[in-house]
C-alpha cells in the first residue's frame, strides 16, 4: 500500500495504490475517484453496536467505507469535505493516536478504530464529547484537519498550550488537562479562548490552523434568515 | 492497561514473536514520536534494541539499579521508565501488559516499593474516575427524576413570574399566524352564539385576568384549541358535530381553563428548562446529546399533556357549573367524539378520550350539587343550519 498526497495545502486529495486483495478503510464520502478494478463496500466497523456506539457516542459516521481492490491493483483518490490539509501517519504498533471525531479520514486494514470514553472533565470542557476515536494497530492512518496541520514535538515533561477547538489527534504517550485560558473566569471567556488544554510530552500533538467552530459562527452571520 | 492480566491477542504476539517493537523510548537524539523498540527483561535489567529500516541494532543493556519508575500516558496507564543513558536521559514508555507484568516479577527489591507506589497511582485514578462517573451518573439521575416529579412545583412558580403581558405576545404572534393561513368566520349568527357563550363563562371565571378573544374557523375538521394569553379557535367542523349549545359551552370551558391554568406556558417553561438543563450537561453535541434532548422532551411534553388535560377537565366542569351551563353536554360530547365515524377528529388527538376520563368527569358530576340550567339567548338548530 502506497499513498502520495496530491495538490498539498488547502484542497489536496490522497491517492492510494492498493496491491490486489488489499484494502483501505475510509470515512463514508470520502471516496472522488478510483480505478475499476477496486470495489467499494460498505461496512459497520466494530459490528452494528460498535457502529452504533460510535455513530451516538462521537457523532462520527455510521458506516465506513471500505475500498477493495478485489480484481487486481489498482488506486483510489480519497479527500476530506472540508478545506484543509492531509497528513499520513505510520502507526507501527506501538504508537497510538487519540484522533477527534471530524479528523480520520482513512486508515489502512491494520488500524483498528475504538470509541473510548474519556474522563469527566475532558468530556466535559474539552469540547470534543465523552467518546473520542483511538486509532492503534498497524499501517497507515490519513488525517485531515480544517486549514493546515500543524505538528507540535514535545519531549518528556516539555508542555504546551493548545485551544481545544484546534486539536487534530495527539499520542497516548502525551498527557493533558483542561484548564482556563486565562486565571479569572469571566476573562477566560472575554478573551474568546475559554478553555485550554495544557498538553504535557513525550509525545505529537497534531493541531489545526483553523477552528471549525469558529468559522460556522463566523458563516452564519451572513446567511439570510428565512422566515 | 498495564494491571491487567487480559491480553488482547495480537498484542500478545509481539512478544512472542520476539521482532515486533512493543515499547516507545524517548530521548534527546530520538524522534519526539518516540523510537519503536523492543524491550527485554532480563535477570539483572532490561534490554532495549532499536530497530531501524527494519534491522535490529545493538541491544542497550539497562541495569535495574539505574531505572526510576512512573506512571504516565493519557490514561495514566503506561508504566514509564527513567534512565539517565550515555547521550542523556531517557524516557521508556511501556504498556503491553506481558512486559509489564515479567518487569515486575523481575525487579528487584529497591524497586518494588516504587512500583507498588504507581500501582496505587493508576488504580486510585481509576477509582477516582470511576467515582467521579458514578457521581455524575448518580446526580444525572436524581435530576432527572428530580425533575419527572418535582417539575410541576418548579414550573408553576417559574410561570408565575412571567407577566400576562408577555403570554399574551406569545400567543398573539402564533395566533395571527394562524388565522394568516386559515379563513375565518367573521361575523353573522354563528360568532355571535360562540361570544356569547366566551363571554358567559369567562364573567364565572375567578380571578381572570384574561380577555379572551374567539375565532370561529371555516373548517371541516373537528378542533378547538386555546393560545397562551387568551385566543381561542374554534373550527366549524367541530360545530357541526355537536348536537346542542352546552356541548360546544363544554369544550369551550375546556379550552378556557387551558388559558386560566396557564397551561401553554407552563409548558413552555418547561420545555425551556429542560432543554437547558440536557444542554448544560450533555453539551451541544449532535450524537448522543441531540437524542436524548429530544427524547426527553417529547417525554415530558406527552407527561405534561395528560396531567393538563385531567385539570382542564375538572375546572372547566365547575366553571360550566358557575356559569349555570348544563355540565352534561361537555360529558356526552367528548364520548361522541370518541365513537369512531370517519371524519378527522383532530381535537382526539391532543385530547384522548379515556373511558377513565369520562368517569372521572361523571363523578366530578355527581359532587356538584343540581342546578336549573339557564338557556342561551340563540337557538343552536339555527345556529348549526347557517353552517350549511
Amino acid at each position: 500500500m502506497k499513498s502520495e498526497i496530491l495538490y498539498p495545502g488547502a484542497f489536496p486529495m490522497v491517492r492510494v495504490e492498493l496491491a490486489e486483495g488489499e484494502h483501505i478503510k475510509a470515512e463514508s464520502g470520502a471516496m472522488v475517484a478510483c480505478s475499476p478494478t477496486i470495489d467499494i463496500e460498505s461496512k459497520m466497523e466494530g459490528g452494528f453496536l460498535g457502529a452504533l456506539s460510535r455513530k451516538f457516542l462521537t457523532g462520527e459516521k455510521f458506516f465506513f467505507q471500505t475500498l477493495r481492490a478485489s480484481r487486481g491493483p489498482g488506486e483510489a483518490l480519497l479527500a476530506p469535505t472540508v478545506p484543509g490539509e492531509i497528513v499520513v501517519l505510520e502507526l507501527d504498533g506501538v504508537n497510538e493516536y487519540m484522533v477527534q471525531k471530524d479528523g480520520f479520514l482513512a486508515g489502512a486494514d491494520g488500524i483498528t478504530i475504538d470509541s473510548q470514553m474519556q474522563s469527566m472533565t475532558r468530556g466535559l470542557l474539552g469540547g470534543e464529547g465523552f467518546f473520542i476515536l483511538k486509532m492503534s494497530g498497524k499501517g497507515m492512518l490519513v488525517l485531515n484537519s480544517f486549514g493546515a496541520i500543524h505538528k507540535i514535538e514535545l519531549k518528556p515533561n516539555q508542555e504546551y498550550i493548545v485551544d481545544n477547538s484546534h486539536l487534530v489527534a495527539w499520542s497516548t504517550t502525551t498527557t493533558y488537562n483542561i484548564e482556563k485560558a486565562t486565571s479569572g473566569w469571566v476573562a477566560s471567556f472575554t478573551s474568546g479562548e475559554g478553555f485550554v488544554c495544557r498538553f504535557r510530552g513525550p509525545g505529537i500533538v497534531y493541531i489545526q490552523s483553523r477552528n471549525p467552530r469558529g468559522f460556522g459562527a463566523w458563516v452564519r452571520q451572513f446567511i439570510p434568515i428565512s422566515e | 492497561m498495564w494491571e491487567q492480566i487480559t491480553v488482547n491477542e495480537s498484542r500478545k504476539n509481539h512478544v512472542m514473536t520476539d521482532s515486533h517493537p512493543n515499547a516507545l523510548c524517548f530521548g534527546d537524539e530520538l524522534p519526539a514520536g518516540g523510537s519503536p523498540c523492543l524491550v527485554h527483561v532480563e535477570a539483572q535489567g532490561i534490554t532495549i534494541a532499536f530497530t531501524v529500516g527494519g534491522k535490529q541494532q545493538q541491544a542497550e543493556a539497562v541495569p535495574f539499579s539505574s531505572v526510576t519508575v512512573s506512571a504516565g500516558g493519557l490514561d495514566h496507564d503506561q508504566l514509564v521508565l527513567q534512565w539517565m543513558g550515555p547521550t542523556g536521559q531517557r524516557t521508556l514508555y511501556l504498556k503491553n501488559p506481558d512486559v509489564i507484568r515479567t518487569f515486575r516479577q523481575a525487579a528487584p527489591d529497591q524497586l518494588t516499593m516504587p512500583l507498588e507506589r504507581v500501582a496505587g497511582q493508576v488504580r486510585h485514578v481509576r477509582r477516582r474516575h470511576r467515582m467521579v462517573w458514578s457521581i455524575v451518573g448518580g446526580s444525572l439521575l436524581a435530576l432527572v427524576l428530580g425533575l419527572w416529579f418535582g417539575s410541576d412545583l418548579l414550573v408553576e412558580l417559574a410561570a408565575d413570574r412571567i407577566p400576562i403581558e408577555w403570554e399574551q405576545k406569545l400567543g398573539e404572534s402564533a395566533y395571527r399566524d394562524f388565522l394568516a393561513q386559515h379563513e375565518s368566520v367573521n361575523d353573522g349568527p354563528t360568532v355571535n352564539a360562540i361570544t356569547e357563550m366566551t363571554q358567559r363563562l369567562a364573567r364565572h371565571a375567578p380571578n381572570n385576568p384574561y380577555t379572551f378573544e374567539v375565532t370561529v374557523v371555516k373548517s371541516d375538521v373537528v378542533n378547538a384549541f386555546a393560545l397562551p394569553g387568551g385566543y381561542i379557535v374554534v373550527f366549524t367542523g367541530l360545530m357541526k358535530k355537536a348536537t346542542s349549545a352546552e356541548e360546544v359551552a363544554g369544550v369551550l370551558a375546556h379550552e378556557l381553563n387551558h388559558v386560566l391554568q396557564r397551561h401553554g406556558l407552563e409548558r413552555i417553561v418547561k420545555q425551556l428548562g429542560f432543554v437547558a438543563v440536557v444542554s448544560i450537561v450533555l453539551g451541544n453535541s449532535p450524537g448522543l446529546g441531540g437524542v436524548m434532548k429530544q427524547l426527553g422532551v417529547e417525554l415530558m411534553t406527552l407527561k405534561f399533556g395528560r396531567a393538563q388535560e385531567t385539570e382542564a377537565d375538572l375546572t372547566g366542569l365547575q366553571l360550566l357549573h358557575r356559569a349555570k351551563i348544563d355540565p352534561n353536554g361537555m360529558i356526552t360530547f367528548f364520548e361522541r367524539l370518541a365513537e369512531k365515524d370517519g371524519s378527522r377528529v383532530e381535537w382526539l388527538s391532543t385530547h384522548p378520550m379515556s373511558s377513565a376520563r369520562a368517569d372521572r368527569l361523571k363523578a366530578q358530576l355527581a359532587e356538584i350539587p343540581k342546578q336549573d340550567p339557564e338557556p342561551f339567548t340563540f337557538e343552536w338548530t339555527k345556529i348549526q343550519a347557517s353552517l350549511g
